[in-house]
């Protein structure tokens, strides 16, 4: 993360409450700050309840900001009342834990097609856009456009919904826990499908995950939210490197992490605080061959 | 639209925990004072009457200490409908009804269509009357849990299991209806949401172009169906995993025991009902 580029998200002590005024009032968000630079991949972590979707809601104008604080996205103040929400919403797309609930279409290429053709865009022109999308997910076009939508697994539900929303072309990807509740394989597939519409396409990511190997695996700088505040921020090495800290806030580092410091403990230290698997792996070799 | 907070609007069937003489109340003495209410509700036609009965309903809320305001909130969705039946109730309904208590005047006519004072006397009852039913029926569900009103209507339809009636099932299904208001309302502003965040636009189109609107509602309905299949198949899984077999024989981990304050509460209601009742007929207006 030397090369930094324009910040598109902007996130300056943000304040929100749900149901203000009502007996069901909650307090979600206490002062969060952030700031998210076009082009990389940032996660957000932090326990259930911390106030993580309530954030990345804002980024898109689902909430819009009435208290304190500000949002500004792409250069656009989000509690501005004049502002064009829905210009908004194509430049940052949201990805809902389990998508797959949205679909309504009875055919899978026209549930894609409904945010571009929602944009006015022509016929033509949709079809590309959701070929592409298909294309970035790993569904062939020819094969699935035409399958009926119920009829796919679950897997490949939550692949069309993803779609959907890339369809639309987004700036910023935003995935809420979107990965939950799938097979490791179609978990890992998801994590490397993104991260190429990040590398190649130039999306800017912002993943928010409770699972820690994930979160470590793809994200460049992380975001660590406990009770509606910013508490920690850094590279992900740097915030694995605090086992102890992440563990006051609820939260873990990930498995090779983990037996990274039960190494240390046992008096082989590593080099540096692995966050994948293969980079354990080539330090555990260096270790061995030195 | 811009504000996806259904909470904010469901205010029948939520729950708020409290300590009031109201929550503490027998809930079969509240259903029962409830019913006595509405039978009421349904016999008076005078102002006063209806001044009287809301007066009533508005003590029993002052009494629950939920917050009067959150309550009616609740009607704010129902707003244009309220709205539309009383305009034609003002315009179309002037030669139907006498009024109560009053000389008979038209004030406007032109063809059908008619003004009177029978026709205002009755907008401003209606209204009364559903306030009246609002705050009833919004006191029982924010002052009783879903369960304890099912395990009421159970107890209540006891003594007619002798005529087959099947208690058990009519409680249960109450409580699962109930139930799953809240959980519907939180799945709808989820998929509203994720369709707003590809495009859709809820507020687009007038009131009155329904084609257009009812177009936007596919977009909801259809998963909001699906994600209600999907539970229901989970609650049947659910009740089978724990040996549901329906009601014969069950026994209950709540018992309800009517404590002198529900008979006091039952027997203030039906005083003032039978006085209402009683003298529905000479009140001046």
């Amino acid at each position: 993360m030397n090369t930094r580029g324009r910040v598109i998200i902007q996130v300056n002590d943000l304040h929100h409450t749900y149901l203000s005024g009502t007996p069901l009032e909650v307090k979600a968000l206490k002062g969060v700050t952030m700031e998210i630079y076009e082009g990389e991949v940032v996660g957000i972590i932090g326990r259930t309840g911390a106030g993580k979707s309530t954030i990345v809601q804002h980024f898109n104008g689902l909430i819009r900001n009435r208290e304190r604080g500000r949002v500004i996205v792409d250069g656009h103040d989000m509690a501005d009342p004049s502002l064009d929400v829905r210009a908004i919403r194509q430049k940052v797309g949201l990805v809902f834990q389990h998508p797959e609930q949205q679909l309504f279409e009875r055919l899978v290429g026209d549930d894609i097609a409904f945010g571009p053709k929602k944009m006015g865009l022509p016929p033509e022109v949709r079809r590309e856009r959701v070929r592409w999308a298909m294309e970035m997910v790993g569904l062939d076009f020819e094969k699935f456009k035409d399958r009926f939508t119920f009829s796919l697994s679950g897997g490949e539900m939550r692949k069309v919904a993803i779609a959907g929303v890339l369809a639309l072309q987004p700036k910023v990807l935003i995935l809420d826990e979107s990965t939950t509740g799938i097979d490791p394989r179609g978990r890992k597939e998801l994590l490397s499908r993104m991260l190429h519409l990040n590398r190649e396409h130039g999306v800017t990511l912002v993943f928010v995950s409770s699972n820690m190997d994930e979160v470590a695996s793809i994200a460049d700088r992380i975001y660590v939210i406990d009770d509606g505040r910013t508490v920690m921020h850094g590279t992900a090495r740097e915030i694995f490197a605090q086992p102890e800290t992440l563990r006051r806030y609820g939260l873990g580092v990930p498995h090779v992490t983990t037996v990274a410091y039960r190494l240390a403990q046992d008096g082989i230290p590593m080099p540096r605080v692995p966050l994948t698997v293969a980079e354990a792996e080539e330090d555990v070799w260096k270790i061995l061959s030195s | 639209m811009e504000n996806f907070e259904f909470l904010r609007n469901v205010t029948i069937g939520q729950y708020f925990q409290g300590d009031s003489i109201i929550h503490r109340l027998d809930p079969r003495a509240k259903i029962t004072i409830l019913l006595i209410l509405v039978v009421v509700n349904s016999f008076i036609l005078s102002f006063t009457g209806n001044v009287l009965l809301l007066s009533w309903c508005i003590a029993l809320v002052l009494l629950s200490g939920i917050s009067f305001r959150f309550m009616l909130s609740g009607i704010k969705p129902a707003l244009p409908l309220i709205a539309i039946f009383a305009l034609m109730q003002l315009f179309f309904y002037g030669d139907a009804y006498p009024p109560y208590g009053m000389e008979a005047v038209t004030y406007w006519r032109w063809g059908m269509m008619s003004i009177t004072n029978g026709s205002i006397q009755l907008v401003i009852v209606t209204l009364m009357r559903f306030l009246e039913i609002f705050f009833l029926v919004s006191l029982l569900t924010s002052t009783t849990t879903t369960t304890n009103i099912a395990y009421a209507i159970e107890s209540m339809l006891e003594p007619f299991q002798r005529l087959r009636v099947p208690a058990q099932e009519i409680s249960l299904i109450g409580t699962i209806a109930l139930r799953f208001v809240p959980i519907f309302a939180e799945q709808m502003e989820i998929i509203m949401k994720a369709q707003a965040s590809r495009g859709a636009d809820f507020g687009e189109g007038g009131v009155f172009q329904f084609m257009k609107r009812t177009r936007q509602m596919v977009t909801l309905i259809v998963p909001l169906f699906v994600d209600a299949f999907r539970r229901a198949e989970d609650l049947i899984l659910a009740m089978d995993a724990r040996c549901y077999t329906g009601g014969r024989g069950r026994t209950k981990i709540v018992r309800f025991h009517m404590a002198r304050m529900d008979y006091m509460f039952i027997a203030v209601t039906a005083v003032f009902a039978v006085l209402i009742m009683v003298f529905r007929n000479n009140f001046p207006v």
